[in-house]
């Protein structure tokens, strides 16, 4: 066998010698750079540091955009393109196309950044770009698996990219966007409860496996599921239609409670207090009280939409995005699980972060409003500069065992 | 290996047993979820069909509310309750009695089945205009009517329980020659029960409409008496409150008394499941 000589070094090969060896790594480092640009950017504007941007829409919609799809949406490249392989067996995704999808990624970043200048039709095309071509990577191994069990990862990231769609004309036509990225909201929820009950089934069994008891082995219940998917689904449309607030208020409450209801499959004794369980665990809870917090405000015609929506959005979908970082990109990199303590220590930081802004919008933290919102958005770069901290080495660098690709770790506990 | 020491032992089974509760507790958020979604329709309907047809749930619950805390709606649920319970008590007695002896014999049961029949034909409303004759006004006519109204269903339960019950396990009784009353307990109560618990709680969901139908047409007092009021005030809200707070005394009392009850009674039937 002819030995190949080692391709040319590239721009940033020294400092990122393993990023493109499996998907999930650009993308879930471009999630913590979001998450700790973003807010640092954000903080900076609300404590008056930076003057507000000029973009389109003005600041609020931007900093809720790029949490949405600028953040959110690199952590779903990242788990979707890896966990899509692992789901169906079909091969990864070619370098240059995950360079290419990385890419487009940024321009929509960059094309944001500049779009008080040049107008928000690169950030569109970007953005949408972006989207379009993730789903065409996922579509063809999801539709081709037998039995096609996980389209669902599809139906939500079509949901995603038709709301971003809508979000981009309706803001070109000059209307209010906002709804669309409650809309996008609700479908990212969905989303988390389509992709936890698949990890929480691995995670879970796995943690009851290794503690010797499998008499009641864990399963995320479909019926559960669908109608948490269904209630969750019904609120967003109600609340993107704007019919009456007190309809979309017991919707809220409709899908509060069945989040809850998803919590019975939880319940399997001792298992549940394992770190990377119990964190997947808070994702519910949170995501269980934002709905609550909304459709109680809806129905007592209090403004606490704020308060809930942070919930989701910094609660649910922030735990969410660290456990399957934390997890997912440990196992698939060759390092196994990490039993350190920053791993609780980061997720109990996101979920203060969560509640702390989730008080700010409500009545009994509107005295220090400001001060909570600041101490919300320190304390979740404190949660994301440890993650990346810590996490950069298994991002960026090669793996333990010298191989490559996105194996699994052989598990350590 | 040593025994687990008493107190630990029955510390171990109070933690375990509140854990099953809260456990079945929490598994009410599914039926929570199916309300809110229901209310959302009643929302939805309440905004087409105008405040005067229809009023919204959160106004019934605020209408609820204000009945609860001035004093007006407990001495209603509870007169109305009191009747609801008494008819339900007694044909929960004389019902269960019955069907067990008649479930006894094969020819009791021939002749049983046709009488039945006849009684879960006649609608309510036929008893309660003879019961408005027999009794007049009083409390004597929604307890008769409910009585009448839920006996058949429980009769024919414990009809069939006693008809359905597994010979050879009452030979094997015989065989070991087990005491009357570990036969009772062991044998034969928790087959008959299986059958009996799901028609008292079909009944006690009955007894609740009929009492309020009754009381409706009959009485000076009682949920029904007050839904007439407020009907004849053209207080919607009123009614839809009245309602509210019926149905949700006979939720509470389903999923918070019977349906335990029920899941410990027949938690046998999921043991030997597992043990086949």
């Amino acid at each position: 066998m002819l030995n190949h000589p080692p391709p040319p070094p590239r721009l940033g090969h020294s400092l990122l010698p393993a990023l493109w060896i499996c998907p999930f790594r650009p993308f879930f480092l471009a999630t913590a750079l979001s998450a700790l640009v973003g807010m640092a950017l954000w903080l900076a504007v609300l404590a008056g540091w930076l003057p507000a941007p000029d973009t389109p829409g003005g600041p609020v919609l931007l900093h809720a955009h790029e949490m949405i799809f600028g953040f959110a949406a690199a952590s779903i490249a990242g788990f979707l393109l890896t966990a899509v392989v692992e789901f169906t067996g079909c091969p990864p995704i070619g370098r240059p196309a995950l360079r290419l999808l990385a890419l487009i990624w940024l321009a929509g970043r960059l094309g944001w950044a500049c779009s008080g200048v040049v107008g928000l039709i690169p950030a569109a095309t970007a953005d949408l770009g972006f989207m379009g071509l993730l789903l065409f990577h996922i579509t063809g191994p999801l539709w081709r698996s037998p039995q096609r069990r996980h389209l669902s990862f599809f139906h939500s990231l079509l949901a995603l990219g038709i709301c971003h769609a809508g979000f981009y004309t309706t803001q070109l036509r000059g209307q209010d966007a906002l709804p669309w990225l409650h809309l996008a909201t609700g479908m990212l929820m969905i989303l988390i409860v389509v992709a936890l009950s698949r990890i929480s089934m691995r995670l879970v069994n796995d943690v009851l496996e290794a503690q010797g008891g499998m008499s009641t082995p864990y399963l995320a219940r479909p019926p559960r599921r669908n109608l948490a998917i269904f209630a969750i689904g019904l609120f967003s449309v109600s609340e993107f239609a704007r019919t009456s607030g007190s309809t979309t208020g017991w919707l809220a409450l409709a899908a509060a409670a069945a989040v809850l209801n998803l919590l019975n499959d939880w319940h399997v004794g001792r298992a549940l207090f394992q770190r990377w369980v119990f964190i997947a665990y808070l994702v519910y809870w949170c995501m269980g009280l934002g709905y609550a917090l909304i459709g109680v405000g809806l129905l007592g015609g209090q403004p606490w939409g704020s308060a809930g929506r942070h919930l989701l959005l910094a609660g649910a979908l922030g735990l969410a995005s660290y456990i399957v970082m934390v997890v997912a990109g440990r196992m698939h990199s060759g390092w196994g699980l990490d039993p350190r303590p920053w791993v609780p220590a980061a997720a109990l930081l996101i979920l203060l972060a969560a509640l702390a802004r989730s008080l700010a919008g409500l009545p009994a933290g509107s005295a220090h409003h400001p001060r909570l919102i600041l101490i919300a958005g320190s304390l979740w770069l404190l949660a994301w500069g440890l993650y990346l901290a810590r996490s950069f080495p298994v991002l960026a660098l090669p793996r333990p065992d010298g191989r490559q690709g996105c194996d699994d770790a052989v598990t350590k506990r | 290996m040593r025994p687990a020491h008493p107190t630990r032992r029955s510390f171990r089974v109070a933690v375990e047993r509140l854990g099953a509760a809260g456990g079945y507790l929490w598994s009410g958020w599914g039926s929570v979820a199916s309300i809110c979604l229901f209310l959302a329709a009643w929302d939805v309907a309440a905004g087409h069909l105008g405040e005067l047809i229809l009023p919204r749930p959160q106004d019934a619950l605020v209408r609820l509310q204000g009945l609860l805390t001035e004093g007006q709606a407990w001495p209603e649920i509870a007169i109305t309750a009191r009747r609801a319970l008494a008819g339900f008590a007694l044909s929960v007695g004389i019902g269960s009695l019955l069907g067990l002896l008649a479930g006894l014999s094969v020819t009791a049961s021939m002749t049983a089945r046709p009488l039945v029949t006849l009684l879960v034909g006649m609608p309510p409303i036929a008893w309660l205009i003879l019961a408005l004759l027999w009794f007049g006004a009083g409390d004597g006519t929604p307890v008769f009517t409910v009585f009448i109204a839920c006996f058949p269903i429980i009769f024919v339960g414990a009809m069939q329980g006693t008809r359905t019950l597994d010979g050879q396990l009452r030979e094997l009784a015989r065989m070991f020659r087990l005491p009357p009353w570990m036969r009772l307990t062991d044998v034969i109560l928790p087959h008959v029960v299986s059958y009996l618990f799901p028609a008292w709680i079909s009944a006690l969901g009955m007894s609740w409409k009929i009492v309020v139908m009754a009381e409706l047409l009959s009485t000076e007092d009682g949920i029904g008496a007050a839904l007439a009021v407020s009907r004849s005030h053209l207080d919607t809200a009123a009614s839809m409150a009245w309602i509210v707070a019926l149905v949700s005394s006979l939720l509470a009392i389903e999923y918070l008394l019977l349906e335990p009850l029920k899941r410990h009674v027949e938690s046998w039937r999921e043991f030997a499941s597992s043990r086949s």
